[in-house]
């Protein structure tokens, strides 16, 4: 590979937009040729600086309390309940038969505790995410945030540092997960925000099992009496992956 | 629950803070981002029953980005807007205050250099940098090739290098 084809090449290698091969090959360049390796090093750390800095801009608080009065007031305004007419005898009919047969197979029904407990999780972390703040302790060093834990929590979670792998620690928070204390270690993958909740559990070790909601992926697995929950709108196989490096550590 | 709140929740209020971070690096002042989002908003809302369960999020910043030009094209006919009302966000509390304030004014250098860069450039940047999006998503976004994307983003970066890189320049203007 010359200079020439490798130039247009660097950008997708650093945003891991590269196929293997083509991966291969412009490593091969950069260990080869110094002024390419030179830009790519630039280029990386240009990369890295923008992706650190936390230049997003932030929506004021009066704008989220504007948009949620108007999307979900909406639903709830007086003008609703004008709008809604009777139902038709036939609906009415169709409501009764349903009702019964729901009565009938209720007990087949029966939601494991998982499924709310997952519900329960993911509106947990959408609620951070929607928060000004979604971290009560904002660091990226691991020994900044395993302590802080200390004192307010009767366990001591894991707090790995997965930077190497390309998770970022943003922080962690304390939550109430099923009226239990939990601990939420926040990561980030690119700009995904991916939320670890940790708490004790008598339960066996598991394996990893995945559940979806809403388009967000859910891992739940239990190791060493701890219950763990990832949970995030990254793909599903980044997801795996961070939860593999958790149980490996 | 209502299925349109239910959207509304599920679909466009995760990425409300990503709209609201791409409107503001467009229009480039809070009023006018605010604005833009809330058109946003009401628009994805209404247009809800063609949203065919692609990806969300580039659904929403598509109709951020053509709103945010919207805007634009009907700002020009007034006068100019200038650029960056950069107000200073309360910073959380730092262990050390003046690393916290080193931090914080290349910060505004960075912020600077892209908020110069021309519209075509400055989208990608904050797609992809700041937003985190692949090659594929921001095609998405912006309706052109990859291959498109890909040189956008090359000029873009190798503008920043020549801005950022040259450190005398951009200090003048520190506070």
């Amino acid at each position: 590979m010359t200079c020439r084809e490798a130039g247009p090449l660097l950008h997708a290698r650093l945003d891991n937009e590269l196929d293997m091969a083509s991966s291969a090959s412009v490593d091969v360049h950069l260990s080869d040729c110094r002024v390419c390796a030179a830009q790519y090093q630039a280029l990386q750390n240009l990369h890295e600086e923008l992706v650190s800095s936390d230049l997003a801009y932030a929506p004021g608080i009066a704008l989220e309390r504007k948009l949620a009065d108007r999307f979900l007031g909406e639903e709830k305004s007086p003008r609703r309940l004008w709008n809604w007419s009777w139902p038709s005898a036939s609906v009415m009919a169709a409501v009764a038969i349903a009702a019964v047969v729901l009565i009938a197979f209720l007990p087949m029904l029966r939601v494991s505790n998982t499924d709310t407990l997952s519900a329960e999780i993911l509106d947990n972390h959408l609620r951070a995410l929607q928060a000004v703040h979604p971290v009560d302790v904002p660091s990226s060093d691991q020994h900044t945030v395993k302590p802080w834990f200390q004192g307010k929590t009767s366990f001591s979670p894991p707090v790995p540092d997965l930077t190497q792998d390309g998770f970022i620690l943003i922080g962690g928070r304390l939550e109430v997960i099923h009226q239990q204390p939990a601990a939420a270690i926040v990561y980030r993958r690119r700009q995904h925000v991916i939320d670890l909740y940790v708490s004790p559990s008598t339960d066996t070790d598991s394996k990893i099992e995945l559940h979806e909601l809403g388009g967000y992926h859910l891992l739940h697995w239990t190791q060493n009496n701890m219950s763990y929950w990832a949970v995030s709108d990254v793909d599903a196989a980044d997801l795996r992956t961070f939860a593999d490096l958790i149980r490996a550590r | 629950m209502d299925t349109k709140v239910r959207f509304f929740e599920l679909t466009m209020w995760p990425h409300m803070r990503a709209a609201y971070n791409l409107a503001r690096w467009l229009v480039r002042n809070d009023q006018d981002a605010e604005d833009v989002v809330q058109e946003s908003f009401l628009k994805a809302f209404k247009a809800q029953e063609s949203f065919r369960g692609s990806e969300a999020k580039t659904w929403m910043l598509a109709i951020v980005r053509n709103t945010a030009m919207d805007f634009r094209r009907r700002l020009k006919a007034g006068p100019a807007a200038p650029i960056g009302d950069e107000r200073h966000e309360p910073e959380d509390d730092s262990p050390d205050p003046e690393s916290a304030l080193i931090a914080e004014s290349r910060r505004e250098q960075v912020r600077h250099a892209i908020s110069h860069l021309a519209e075509e450039f400055r989208e990608v940047i904050v797609l992809r940098e700041i937003e985190g999006l692949a090659y594929k998503e921001i095609a998405a976004v912006l309706g052109i090739p990859m291959g498109t994307v890909m040189s956008r983003l090359s000029r873009a970066r190798n503008l920043l290098l020549v801005e950022l890189g040259g450190v005398k320049e951009v200090q003048h203007d520190l506070p």
